[in-house]
């Protein structure tokens, strides 16, 4: 036996596990989308059984192409996922800046800090609907309602009362509404994520060279400077790695949009998969196969985007 | 332009007070070294100059102006790391222009700068590299250049050299020697390197624990050490000092003589003792020397070679218009 040979039989199993792991449900999500194959259908009861008779070709492709929801579902895909990254790697660059500084109680702050990211998705998506942004019940209605008595009581003053006629009533927004469901999403989201993109920030931040930020200062250089030449490109790398990571989880996101609007007017792929999949798994499969494709563009910038920082 | 004075300043950690009261000058042009063992406050001395630690009390003027309260930026001083502290993603050009360009000064003038210090410190050909792919010698070429542009009053040195090996240490010394030459600014050189210190210095200030032991030219602190410490700090190898009868004898309560000022001979001298160690050099040969009642070990230097080995009994003897002799309290006496 040659050199190279035990070490590849040696990697084998470990190969084809893999190879069986990503291979065989893909192949059968392929399989499974140019056929006709429906979980319940009394006329034709020889669709609820997977098999090559009832090849369809791209059949389903075109039912999911023609679907109305699907150009909604890619656009809000793309449209949540690009918001929460956005405002994760804004507002965590900021707090890990500003927590990154000695001060007193800084753990305890630290740990606060830390906590949204413990919090189960259904859990913090049924809090922040049911308790933070319900018109009525929730803190968003409350806090509306208080603002509104406030008004009332100022237009009742002497002078400036009429001042305070001309303004109008404030109304509660209903985040289960078609157009505000996926802003709700984005925001559960973000304050649940923000906190990842804190973490890794700032440990980055603890290896900042300090000699480097003296040097700076004797350089004449502000602290917006400091912190434009020197500390964003030193968070290059975590910002690329926090952006990479998150993409993954959010293409994927389903229980926040399940429990705040049913898909309402909000779905993404993973739900619109997910609806076809309480009947049609043929449709369910080819949007599956769409949100692979989708998934891999974005793969593709993220690496590009992570080698790039990664070479400098 | 370049005259820094310091006027009672101190220096506290919380309740340590690292440096106690200290006054001390530097004249425009100077080239002043701060040296002394690590922890003795030399650093902290520097970065007080430089703005970088706040003063507990005292203040610090430069050119007659008190600058105590003046932000580093505006002190007009220029500083030099020991780590480089260069900006890892910016090229060597952007790196050496940073301070013109933080300053606000149009491009083209930035340009005309950083290449003419460039030019200066043999830089031409990695202007476009990034300091991760620069060897350290040319880092710290960069980072003078970066001072270099900033036309300071005073170059600011904090052990530039201690990450550099030993060969291209000797030739970064010889560069920031002429260095200062030719651009005869104030420059403050910290090292615990005595070496570095009596070759590159006008103006050697020893320190230990915060307190300036003795200012002086290089040859004063090497002829005339005011006290027992400069005496052994300064000179390479280490002068060899004891106390006791030997002393005594010699009617001082502590004794020094250098290793080059000790006479060898294997008959006859003042002092009997046995080879230990003998370190063959070429051009000079140290003899360690064990047994003579002195010390635990006395060191000659001895000009040439000599045929000596391990156990051959030695007579030592001090040239006696050399003995540094202190009182008991460390100080000198004439």
């Amino acid at each position: 036996m040659s050199d190279r040979k035990l070490p590849r039989l040696l990697q084998t199993p470990a190969v084809l596990l893999l190879l069986v792991w990503m291979l065989v449900p893909l192949g059968m999500t392929l399989y499974f989308s140019f056929i006709r194959y429906v979980l319940n259908n009394l006329r034709r009861p020889e669709w609820t059984s997977p098999s090559l008779s009832n090849w369809r070709g791209f059949g389903n492709y075109e039912f999911v192409l023609n679907s109305k929801d699907f150009v909604l579902a890619i656009q809000n895909s793309l449209f949540i996922v690009v918001s929460i990254l956005f405002l994760t790697v804004i507002l965590g660059v900021l707090i890990a800046v500003l927590i990154n500084k000695a001060f007193p109680g800084q753990g305890i702050v630290r740990v606060l800090l830390i906590s949204p990211f413990f919090v189960m998705p259904a859990v913090n998506a049924v809090l922040w609907i049911n308790m933070i942004l319900d018109p009525v019940l929730g803190l968003q209605g409350i806090a509306v309602n208080g603002i509104n008595d406030v008004l009332d009581n100022l237009r009742t003053m002497p002078v400036l009362g009429g001042f305070f006629s001309l303004w109008p009533e404030f109304e509660p927004i209903s985040f289960r509404a078609t157009q505000t469901s996926a802003i709700a999403v984005i925001m559960m989201v973000t304050w649940q994520w923000t906190p990842f993109a804190v973490l890794i920030f700032m440990t980055s931040l603890q290896s900042e060279d300090q000699q480097q930020k003296e040097a700076a200062v004797l350089d004449g250089a502000s602290v917006w400077s400091q912190f434009r030449f020197l500390t964003l490109p030193h968070l290059g790398r975590p910002i690329a790695i926090v952006v990479m990571i998150q993409a993954i989880f959010h293409l994927s996101l389903y229980a926040e949009i399940e429990i705040v609007s049913r898909g309402n007017g909000n779905k993404n792929l993973p739900y619109l998969i997910g609806e076809f999949a309480n009947n049609n798994i043929g449709a369910a499969s080819a949007t599956g196969i769409f949100a692979v494709i989708l998934a891999n563009i974005v793969a593709i910038f993220l690496l590009r985007m992570v080698g790039k920082t990664l070479m400098e | 332009m370049g005259r820094i004075v310091l006027n009672n300043v101190t220096k506290s950690f919380g309740e340590t007070q690292v440096i106690p009261p200290l006054d001390l000058t530097i004249e425009d042009g100077e080239f002043a070294v701060f040296v002394g063992p690590s922890g003795c406050g030399k650093s902290t001395l520097l970065r007080m100059i430089a703005g970088l630690e706040d003063l507990t009390s005292g203040d610090i003027e430069i050119d007659g102006e008190n600058v105590t309260e003046t932000p580093p930026s505006k002190r007009g001083l220029a500083m030099v790391f020991q780590s480089y502290a260069l900006y890892p993603h910016m090229s060597v050009r952007k790196n050496i222009g940073f301070p013109l360009r933080m300053e606000g000064l149009d491009q083209a003038e930035i340009d005309k700068k950083v290449e003419a210090a460039a030019q200066s410190l043999n830089l031409m050909d990695y202007l476009d590299r990034k300091p991760a792919a620069l060897s350290g010698g040319q880092r710290q070429r960069v980072a003078i250049g970066r001072a270099i542009v900033r036309n300071p009053s005073a170059f600011l040195f904090d052990e530039p050299l201690s990450n550099l090996d030993a060969a291209l240490r000797v030739g970064m010394r010889l560069e920031i020697s002429e260095m200062h030459e030719r651009m005869k600014t104030t420059m403050i050189y910290v090292t615990h390197d005595q070496v570095e210190a009596m070759t590159m210095a006008d103006k050697i200030v020893v320190l230990q624990a915060g307190v300036i032991e003795q200012v002086g030219s290089p040859l004063e602190l090497y002829h005339k050490p005011r006290n027992v410490f400069v005496a052994g700090f300064i000179g390479s190898p280490k002068m060899n000092i004891f106390s006791g009868p030997a002393a005594e004898a010699l009617g001082a309560h502590t004794v020094g003589i250098r290793p080059e000022h000790t006479d060898v001979s294997m008959t006859e001298g003042t002092w009997k003792g046995t080879v230990g160690v003998a370190e063959h050099l070429g051009s000079d040969t140290f003899i360690h020397v064990h047994d003579t009642g002195l010390a635990d070990m006395v060191t000659v230097r001895i000009s040439g070679d000599i045929s000596v080995k391990h156990g051959d009994t030695i007579y030592l003897t001090p040239q006696a218009d050399q003995l540094h002799k202190f009182d008991a309290q460390g100080m000198r006496v004439e």
